[in-house]
């Protein structure tokens, strides 16, 4: 997730790369809890969430989003 | 935004370690993301190595007979019902960077007798495959992970026919950025 883009980034660079018709059709907030469901994620990590990050903003840290396109025909 | 945080290879190494260091253990997280009837059609071994962050399928457009490439396949949970719903007349390819996500991948379809996927070996950064020769894109939490984003973009573009279809799902970020405490921590670069 540090990777992440924002939405308006995410769809910006498909717009650069080409892309039409773009639409988020989907969004959901993963949570710290979501999070600690993938053992990607290290039990440090999550302690450092929960002990960095405000009640709201656990509730919010990413948000998964589904994206449609099509290629420029 | 895209942050700069680590060297570009670093994140590459951090993600092929996580992934590979990986076996099992998220059942939870598929049937989080997937209806029973979806993990009726994939096998156990899929199941508990789902990764995804969303159920894109339940958006896409798929239609029998399409060539659809799965950027970043993992343990194949997407690629089998993908396969599925493409039918015999299609063929899903399966891209990874990992050999034994490929193997899992495999054996997946194989355990459901799905003749209609193929493994690819490869960076998304660099798919190997040539122009315009996919009609769908999908992928499932997998273009955050890579370093070079609008490559990986320009790469799914290279690769479909005109007017052939993304849907991939992805994680996003508000504007307001997590600490640095977080973002420096190689887990948050896999996970």
């Amino acid at each position: 997730m540090a990777g992440a883009l924002t939405e308006r980034d995410f769809v910006a660079k498909l717009e650069q790369a080409g892309f039409e018709e773009i639409e988020v059709v989907s969004r959901d907030p993963r949570s710290v809890d979501d999070s600690a469901m993938y053992p990607l994620f290290t039990p440090e990590v999550i302690e450092l969430m929960r002990r960095l990050l405000t009640p709201e903003r656990q509730e919010r840290v990413t948000t998964a989003v589904v994206v449609r396109a099509r290629k420029s025909a | 935004m895209t942050r700069d945080l680590l060297h570009a290879e670093d994140v590459r190494e951090v993600v092929r370690k996580a992934y590979g260091a990986l076996d099992g253990g998220t059942t939870a997280v598929a049937c989080m993301l997937y209806s029973s009837e979806e993990l009726a059609l994939v096998p156990d071994s899929a199941v508990d190595r789902a990764l995804g962050v969303a159920n894109h399928l339940r958006h896409a457009e798929i239609e029998p007979g399409e060539t659809i490439l799965d950027l970043g396949c993992g343990a194949g949970i997407d690629t089998v019902l993908a396969a599925h719903r493409t039918g015999s007349e299609g063929r899903v390819l399966a891209l990874d960077f990992l050999p034994q996500m490929l193997e899992r991948t495999a054996a997946a379809a194989a355990e459901v007798g799905l003749t209609n996927v193929e493994t690819l070996e490869g960076e998304i950064e660099a798919i190997p495959l040539p122009d315009a020769c996919v009609d769908h894109v999908v992928s499932n939490g997998v273009i955050n992970l890579a370093p070079r984003k609008a490559r990986v973009l320009a790469e799914c573009a290279r690769v479909l026919r005109p007017g052939g279809k993304l849907t991939v799902s992805d994680l996003t970020v508000d504007d307001d950025e997590l600490p640095p405490e977080i973002l420096t921590n190689p887990a948050t670069w896999a996970g």
